[in-house]
């Protein structure tokens, strides 16, 4: 039985993972981002109340194995708070806050190193903050943190698979039950990697497109 | 109505203009200035008018960008007052930010290049006109006059520091103000365009603009001023304080044993 074979025979299983993995993603990305840049301009413009916290977080977070994190949040911490909560969720929760950290990290160290000259050439120029905010500061550094914001997004959909660990039935759990069934791993992981390349493949094609849609090599020629 | 350089400019127009806003000047009076325990300037009394030029020399270090970054309320002195026009603005001030703010009414060239790096050198004259309301008019006549015809739609990083230079000009001069402030902008230029700008500049305060020129250029400074009544020089020294001051001939016949020093020191590119 050939790598396609076994996609065709467990499609359906298949579909079911890729569809929790996918959801798992589209969470992480969406909420990362959104709260993750409003955090990190939050950081930027209330340096004592937002940006150091927000740097001790993640200077601790970084120094915590992902599954330590996920293992942590979805025993212990549970039982000390005495709830329950669906391991999916459980999931979203650790990656999102992986992923807004990382994203308000990004966005709150390019606001921080924006050059300042930029700015005053708009104040002379007569421009209002919005439209500096609008029309330089936001283009400029966006070309500036595009390439490492749409990484990470690789990066937390790759790290999608660990949530298996805690019984989410995602693709790489399907695989590995497929796996305990007919026993053929180089065939089931290769579907594995083919899923991932799917869905990879997009993200990092848009990633490419806009490195070169929007971003220029600013250095001097 | 006068024809220079292909540009129509209407004098009365910027007159006018500035008659009716009532009180016509850019003054900085005891404008003090401390970066922690040094003081950089030290009860500067400034004056720039309309269609006059005010030149600012002194030895590096003696605080002439931080006094212009100060007159342009960019990093507000300590102490002081600046008043633009019917404008007044009082330091040590309670409130941060700047309210009704001069710009671009009142513009800087800087020494430094800064062009925003994502534009090309047409979007960074075009966008603040854009944005302020100003009508476009003879880009193709200020990109001829500095000669940017074959470049002006190139990024910054993509031409030398000369033509970013005559582009941070360009783009002041088309935001149509009443004062400009120019940090010792022929620096990075040769002697051609230097010429080219010194003209430039005394087409400007023909039109009524005022202007504050840091130079270490001393014939530039002496074309500039051309012993017109209005217009002087005014020496920074060491200590953050204005020195000496006067008309033209003060370069000739300085009081002061400083500005006599600094004279005598100072190696002189001629525009010739």
């Amino acid at each position: 039985m050939g790598v396609f074979d076994i996609i065709v025979r467990y499609r359906e299983a298949f579909l079911g993972g890729l569809r929790v993995t996918l959801s798992l993603a589209l969470l992480t990305w969406g909420v990362g981002l959104l709260a993750g840049i409003l955090l990190g301009a939050l950081g930027h413009r209330y340096r004592f109340l937002f940006g150091g916290p927000l740097r001790l977080f993640a200077f601790f977070l970084s120094g915590i194995p992902f599954l330590v994190l996920l293992y942590w949040a979805n025993f212990p911490l549970q039982v000390l708070l005495n709830v329950v909560i669906d391991p999916f969720y459980t999931a979203v929760l650790i990656l999102v806050v992986l992923n807004t950290v990382g994203v308000a990290e990004i966005c709150r160290i390019a606001l921080d190193d924006f050059p300042e000259q930029y700015l005053l050439s708009a104040q002379v120029c007569g421009l209002t903050s919005r439209q500096t905010i609008f029309h330089i500061q936001i283009p400029l550094i966006l070309r500036q943190i595009l390439p490492g914001l749409l990484n990470l997004q690789v990066i937390m959909l790759q790290m999608t698979l660990f949530a298996s660990l805690i019984s989410v039935e995602e693709l790489f759990r399907v695989a590995q039950r497929i796996n305990a069934t007919i026993y053929k791993p180089v065939e089931i992981y290769s579907a594995l990697a083919i899923f991932f390349l799917l869905i990879c493949l997009p993200v990092n094609g848009l990633a490419i497109w806009l490195k070169y849609r929007f971003t220029r090599n600013l250095s001097e020629k | 109505m006068v024809s220079q350089f292909g540009l129509n400019i209407d004098l009365q127009e910027t007159f006018q203009k500035n008659n009716e806003i009532g009180i016509i000047m850019l003054i900085g009076r005891n404008i003090t200035k401390s970066y922690g325990e040094v003081n950089v300037l030290k009860e500067v009394d400034i004056t720039i008018s309309p269609g006059k030029v005010t030149v600012l020399i002194g030895p590096s270090g003696a605080g002439k960008t931080t006094l212009i970054r100060a007159l342009a309320l960019l990093d507000p002195p300590d102490r002081g007052r600046v008043e633009v026009d019917s404008k007044i603005y009082n330091f040590p001030s309670d409130n941060h930010k700047i309210e009704n703010p001069p710009w671009p009414h009142l513009t800087v060239v800087f020494q430094q290049l800064f062009l925003w790096p994502h534009l090309t050198l047409r979007d960074n004259i075009v966008l603040p006109l854009k944005l302020n309301n100003i009508k476009i008019f003879d880009l193709d006549k200020i990109s001829s006059l500095f000669k940017m015809e074959e470049y002006i739609d190139r990024y910054p990083n993509e031409v030398s520091i000369g033509q970013r230079q005559r582009a941070a000009l360009a783009r002041a001069f088309m935001l149509n103000p009443t004062y400009i402030l120019l940090d010792e902008i022929t620096s990075a230029l040769d002697l051609e365009q230097s010429h080219i700008i010194l003209n430039y500049l005394i087409l400007l305060k023909e039109k009524g603009i005022g202007m504050l020129v840091v130079t270490h250029q001393i014939e530039f400074a002496r074309r500039l001023i051309q012993c017109e009544e209005g217009d002087y020089i005014a020496f920074l020294g060491e200590g953050g304080s204005i020195i000496e001051s006067g008309g033209v001939n003060l370069l000739d016949n300085p009081k002061t044993s400083r500005l006599k020093k600094f004279l005598s020191e100072k190696p002189i590119s001629d525009i010739t």
